[in-house]
This record gives structure tokens, sequence and C-alpha cells, in this order.
């Protein structure tokens, strides 16, 4: 006995026209309630009407990382106190900033129209502007700024005290070395955020070949089961860290023993006497 | 004859049944007991361990483990979301767009855009599924509901007032004849809530509001509820994490412990009414919201059967409840912390005052991202431990008068952060192996199988399955783009699917056929 075949095409059907109807694609959308962007709207050397836009597209793609009115969100920096918005001409480094991404900062792509970035920009300048003359009171619901005299609380011969013995800073470093004039490149925050741990430090690397030859150079790339370096004449090697040894030579990780020992006076302390090296 | 017949009639009958699950969904019991062929909710299971009892791919195949298929979204938007599978059907988002896809082959099946709308496009986790219906939340705080067969819209309601600073993007959590969402903001002074609304009508059914209205003087606002909770059916409690209090970095102006803020509750599905809570951090001044996974456990704990909760909270605790009652059964942190002055007798980690934010700094361990986030981690059944991407970190944060009681009210900055892949033993606190997983730290959720293995990601973009047993790295592929999104794992025509996101690309691997 086999099945009968009207009971199999019944079937086949049934899963046919479910797999058709299942095929259709849909744009049906209902429409939603849209939301008053919260602007400034001063958009002195921009129209006010193209700084509104960018607020409305700034509130969705980049206010939480970067505050609603730019000033700072979740993990994303105040762009108000951005030197790169600062140095910014009509969109020629904002603009590829948000079409590329900072993967490095795990700031994702946005695939955006030359109108939209115009928006932003726009907005963001706008903002900056308002932030300076507003003389560093923001906007409501964003991050708040940290301005230098904040930073200002520490005593200097403390610092210097911690520099020289517990926090053994002056192991690697010295105020008349590679610290000489510290405080007139970083100054306020950055200072700061360089003191506790400097931004994109430069370690170095030496690889050990199975031949026994060794390569030295700047760390270029590090993950499980990677080791690249770029060599003294600039160029990029890498190579499967089973098949080589490698040792490296990254001093900043000096820094990371030291952020459970040291006290917030330490921190205020060091950041006086820092301060001191113009 | 009658064999056959009798065959026949079991033929008939089975593929009437298969055609009615067809039709039916994601059906009450599918939900309850998902087949391996399915992972009908954001969790896979209610339990939230996403532990799968699959043990085709070993400790020992895996390193023939191969790409089955890549679906590209072509989106610049990473995808956040835990792909939901019923029958043989792929439901997954990023923020305004769903995708069907076939589990199968990985081709598209249909994609539903939503018009661009207001509010935060900050990710999306995922759609939840009742029957033959979605729900999704858009970023304007909308539910939908649409036909899963095709995509077309059924209903659309409101949940909360985008123009007021709330979105939503979580994936719903169905239980029973109630679809529970949750809603998200940070930049206002809002009261965070859970809703649960009827999966035909649309109708609010009831709301749970965490914290009092604004403006209630010496209050608190906040206690979102971003993520998606668990559910237990036999004590028919559901629950749920809630977020930080408002205004964030500056507790002036809300003195006491902020209730319902940062807490872990337990409320009755059917009516929303509270039956405890478990506030995980009191008065919170960091940002760091509860509401990661309340990953929910049946086993001993110290020699007595406890039905548990365990959770891996963003301020740097490992906490685990009795979750009948909400009584603490062990607190201890899992990375470096220095905020508080001990843990209360309840259990509760005793915020320090001197590490509140001020003007000129304090630092703090872990940082605003906290030592894990919405990623989720997995309880691995086998080996008694649970597992998460752990994010050891330093942070400063400020907070001044001048930046007011409104919002964010106050300033905070990452020094340094790496990610480490922690195998926690639940009953000591004990951190059994470790495996980094590189500086500034990976957004890969955690899946663990019965076969002994450990899924995640690294923070270059490396997939990585790791033995459960000691954490060493047993197979890897390098995806191209970051990692933030949860594996999840089924099984379709005998092959087992591991099923994992980097960047805007979905990648199913299966071994060779």
């Amino acid at each position: 006995m086999t099945l009968p075949r009207s009971f199999c095409a019944t079937i086949v059907l049934l899963l046919l026209s479910a797999f058709a109807a299942a095929q259709t694609t849909s744009h049906n959308t209902p429409n939603s309630t849209s939301a008053k962007p919260r602007s400034s709207g001063e958009g002195k050397n921009y129209p006010a009407s193209l700084v509104q836009q960018g607020a409305a597209l700034f509130r969705q793609d980049c206010s939480f990382c970067h505050g609603r009115d730019a000033t700072g969100g979740e993990s994303g920096p105040d762009l108000t106190r951005s030197k790169l918005v600062a140095a910014d001409v009509n969109g020629d480094k904002i603009g590829s900033v948000v079409r590329s991404g900072r993967p490095d900062n795990k700031m994702p792509a946005f695939d955006r129209t030359d109108q939209q970035i115009a928006s932003l920009v726009a907005f963001i300048h706008t903002q900056q502007k308002a932030a300076q003359t507003q003389g560093g009171r923001r906007g409501n619901g964003g991050r708040k700024g940290v301005a230098p005299e904040d930073l200002q609380t520490g005593n200097a011969d403390a610092g210097k005290k911690y520099f020289e013995g517990t926090g053994g800073c002056a192991g690697c470093h010295s105020p008349t070395g590679d610290l000489a004039g510290i405080a007139s490149r970083f100054k306020g925050l950055e200072l700061e955020e360089q003191m506790l741990y400097p931004r994109r430090p430069k370690s170095k690397v030496t690889v050990t070949l199975a031949s026994g030859q060794e390569i030295s150079g700047r760390l270029a790339y590090l993950d499980e089961f990677t080791v690249g370096l770029t060599n003294s004449e600039g160029v990029y090697q890498s190579w499967r860290s089973r098949d080589v040894r490698y040792k490296l030579d990254a001093p900043v990780e000096a820094h990371v023993d030291l952020f459970s020992k040291c006290t917030d006076d330490d921190v205020h302390n060091l950041m006086a006497y820092l301060q001191t090296l113009k | 004859m009658n064999f056959l017949r009798k065959a026949f009639l079991t033929l008939v009958c089975a593929l009437a049944f298969s055609l009615w699950t067809l039709a039916q969904g994601a059906d009450e019991q599918t939900l309850l007991h998902p087949p391996s062929d399915s992972w009908p909710g954001y969790h896979g299971d209610y339990s939230g361990r996403r532990h799968s009892s699959l043990q085709q791919i070993t400790p020992e195949n895996v390193k023939n483990l191969s790409l089955a298929w890549a679906f590209q979204t072509n989106q610049t938007s990473l995808i956040k979301s835990s792909p939901l599978l019923v029958n043989g059907i792929l439901y997954f988002t990023v923020p305004e767009n769903i995708w069907a896809v076939d589990a199968r082959s990985g081709h598209q099946i249909w994609h539903y855009v939503h018009p661009r709308s207001a509010g935060e496009h900050i990710g999306h986790r995922g759609v939840a599924m009742y029957k033959g219906y979605l729900y999704f939340l858009s970023p304007d705080a909308h539910l939908i509901s649409l036909n899963a067969k095709d995509g077309t819209v059924r209903w659309n309601v409101q949940v909360a007032d985008v123009t007021k600073g709330y979105w939503t993007s979580m994936a719903p959590l169905v239980v029973g004849q109630h679809v529970l969402v949750g809603v998200s903001g940070d930049f206002d002074n809002l009261t965070g809530y859970i809703r649960s609304i009827d999966p035909e009508t649309g109708t609010t059914q009831w709301q749970w509001n965490s914290t009092p209205p604004a403006g209630t003087p010496n209050q608190t606002t906040g206690g979102m509820t971003w993520m998606t909770g668990t559910y237990d059916p036999d004590l028919n409690l559901i629950y749920w994490g809630t977020g930080n209090p408002t205004p964030v970095l500056n507790g002036s102006t809300r003195p006491g412990d902020n209730l319902y803020t940062c807490s872990i509750v337990a409320l009755n599905p059917e009516t929303g009414k509270l039956v405890w809570a478990f506030q995980v951090s009191p008065h919170d001044t960091h940002d760091w919201d509860a509401v990661e996974t309340p990953v929910l456990v049946d086993g001993d704990f110290r020699g007595e059967p406890k039905k548990m909760l365990m959770q891996s909270s963003r301020n740097g605790y490992f906490f685990v409840l009795d979750r009948t009652n909400g009584k603490s059964l062990l607190t201890v942190p899992y990375g470096p912390v220095n905020w508080t002055l001990g843990i209360d007798k309840e259990g509760r980690p005793i915020p320090n005052p001197a590490k509140e934010p001020a003007p000129d700094g304090r630092l703090i361990a872990p940082d605003e991202g906290g030592m894990t986030n919405y990623r989720s981690p997995s309880f691995d059944t086998k080996n008694g431990l649970f597992i998460v991407d752990a994010h050891p970190s330093w942070s400063i944060y400020f907070a001044k008068p001048a930046d007011g009681v409104y919002g964010w009210a106050g300033a905070d900055y990452g020094v340094w952060g790496k990610g480490v892949i922690e195998a926690i033993d639940y009953q000591t606190g004990k951190i059994r192996w470790s495996h980094e997983v590189g500086p500034g730290g990976s957004g890969a959720g955690v899946l663990t199988t019965d076969s002994g293995l450990t899924f995640t990601g690294d923070a270059s973009g490396n997939f990585l399955a790791l033995d459960s047993r000691d954490g060493k790295t047993l197979w890897h592929a390098g995806s191209g783009a970051s990692i933030v999104s949860s594996p999840t794992s089924y099984e379709l025509d005998g092959r087992q699917y591991v099923l994992m996101s980097s960047g805007g690309v979905l990648f199913a691997w299966a071994l060779p056929e």
C-alpha cells in the first residue's frame, strides 16, 4: 500500500503555498509618531532648518554615546570639546569619521548621504559654538564637561613625592626627559587621561623565528593567534603566534598595576605635580 | 495489511501534526519546552542559561567546524539581536529592520523595514514570537505585531512616549497570554516600567513601575527595563533586571536606596504585582544597570537543593539568590571593584560615599560599561560553571553642582579595560578558569553546550570555541568586525548549527556534511 497520490499532492500544495506566502517581502508599515527634535537652534553660520535636521539625526544615531547635546553620553567623547570638531571645516573631518567609524574606539561606521552629513556637521558645530559661548554650561540631559580648573585640588609637592617614591613613576619617566613640557602639550582632562593610561601606547615586540632569527619592531597587531609588527622601515610583518616566540616590551602596563594601589588623593596630587611641568 | 494501514494513519497524523505546528508557530508548549530545532525566545528557553543540549559538535571534532552559510544585512548597524528560530526560519533584527531567513540555507525569505523613526538607534536585541506572530519594538517605542509568514503588520501600539525621552531596543518576552516589554532612557528623569500587552489585540493588561512618577520630592526616577527577563513556570514568576536611577551620576536629589532601581524583581505575570525584589546596587551613582540576564538554575547550593537565580551584574558583583524569595545566597566580586564598604547582611554591596562622582574626579572600578553588559552569560549545567564575558576596567567619574540634577548630571571617562571570559564556580564565586580576550574588551556573549564547548568571541573579532573544562581554545575564525551579540545553536536535518554574528553579518557554522 502506498500513500494516495492526491494526499501527497495536497501536502505539497499546502507546503508550496505556505512557502510562497512566506516569500512575500513586506514594506507595509504603520505611521510612526515623530518626535520634535531638541536642538539648540543657534545656527549662526548654518541655516536653522539644517541644524534642526542634524539634531534629529544626531539623536537617532549619535546621542547614546555622545549625548543628546553632543557633550558626551555613554562611552563617547564630548564633541563640543573635541579637537577634531574644532579643526573641522565644513565636514572635511567629521564626514570621514561618520562614514568610516573609528574601529579602534568601537565607533561604528554610518552610511549617510552628503546632505545628512552636512546636517550633522551643522548641528555639531552649532553645539560646539554654544558650549563655548555659554562658558561651559551645558544643556540638560547629556554628560557634562570637565574643565581644567576642576582638576586643581591636588598638592604638587605630595605629587612629586609620590612620583619619586610610592608611585614608582620615576622608574620610567623623568620630569626633564620624556615629561619635560608635558603640561604644555596636554591640559586638564586630557593630561589626566594621559597620566592614568596613555592613549595608543607604543609597545615594542621582539619575535624569534623557528630558525632563531630575531626581528624587532613596533607592535602593530596582537591577538591570540597572530602577532604583527612594523619594522624600522615601516613594513608590516606578521606570524602565527604558535610558529614563533615573542617578547613584548610594554612598560605602559605598569600603569594598570597602579590602579588598585593608588588613592584619589594620589591621582589629584600627581596631577598637580605634572601641571608644574610646563 | 493491518500494519500498513496503521502505518499510513500514523503518517497522516504526523503530517497533520507537523502542518498544525507550522500554523501554530511558537505556541505555549514550544516556549516552555523548546525542541532542539528551535530557539523561540531571546534566551532560547525561559531559563536564560543559554546552555544547549546538543552534542554533535564536540571538543574533539570542533576543529573541523566550517561555514555552512553567511547572511549579509548590508547595513552598517551591528547585529546585537539573538535570532529566533521557529519552523526552520530565523527572525532577527537591527534597528528598524527585521529579516526572516531560511535556517538551512541562509537565504532571505522576507525583509521588513520600519520607517525611520525618532528615538535612539543604539541597537536592537530581537523579536519575540507567539503562535504565528512576531513582536517588534521600534526606536520610537512602538510595539508592532507582524505576521511571521510574510512580515506584514497586524497592529501597532505605542508603549512609551519618545518625545519625553523614552526609546525601545529590547526583545519582548512572551509568557502565556502576555507580551512583556521594557523601556529605555537615561537622558531624562523618567519612570521605568514593564508593560504586559495582549498578544492578540495589543491592549495593555498591566504595567509595573520601577520608580515613582517624575517630580516626586526626594524620590528617584529611572529603573529602565532595557533587557529581556526570564520566567519560572513552576513558581509562575517573571524575573527582570532594572536599570540605574536618574539623575545618573548625581544622587543628591534622590536620598536613600532608590527602590526599585538597579534591582532584580520577581513579578506575577498575570497581575504585574511585585512578589520580591533584591537590589544589587543601592543608591547607584555609576550607571550600573542590573539588567544583565537573571539566569535560573536548579541545583545544589552547598549541599542543599535550591531554586536559584544568578546574575553577573554590571557593578562587578556576582549574585546568587534563592529565587523563591529573593534571599541572598552569595555575593562576590568577579573582577576589580573599589566602590563599596563591604556587603550588608542581606547580601547587598554597601556603596562608599567617597566613591561617588566628584568635581575633581574619582578613580572607579569597574568603568561605566561595567564588569559586563547586555551580552549574555551562560550557565554550563554540566560543569556547574557560570561563564561570562567579563570586563575588568577602571575609569574616572566627575560630577559638580553646575552639572545639574537632570539626566546624566556628570561625566565619566573610561581609563583602561580588557576582556576576560571567566568561568565562575557558582557555589563559591571562585574563578575556575579565565581566558583573556583582548584589550578594551569583547562584546560577545557566551553559549555552552552539553558536549563541553563554550562559544564566544574576542576583542579582535575572532569567533572562539573553548573547552568548557579549562577554557583552552579549540577552534577560532576571524570574522572581520566587532562581535556584539550572543551565540545560539540549533539542530536541523540532523545537523547542529552554531549561529554567531559580527558587524552586519550572520554566520552559521556546522561540521562538514
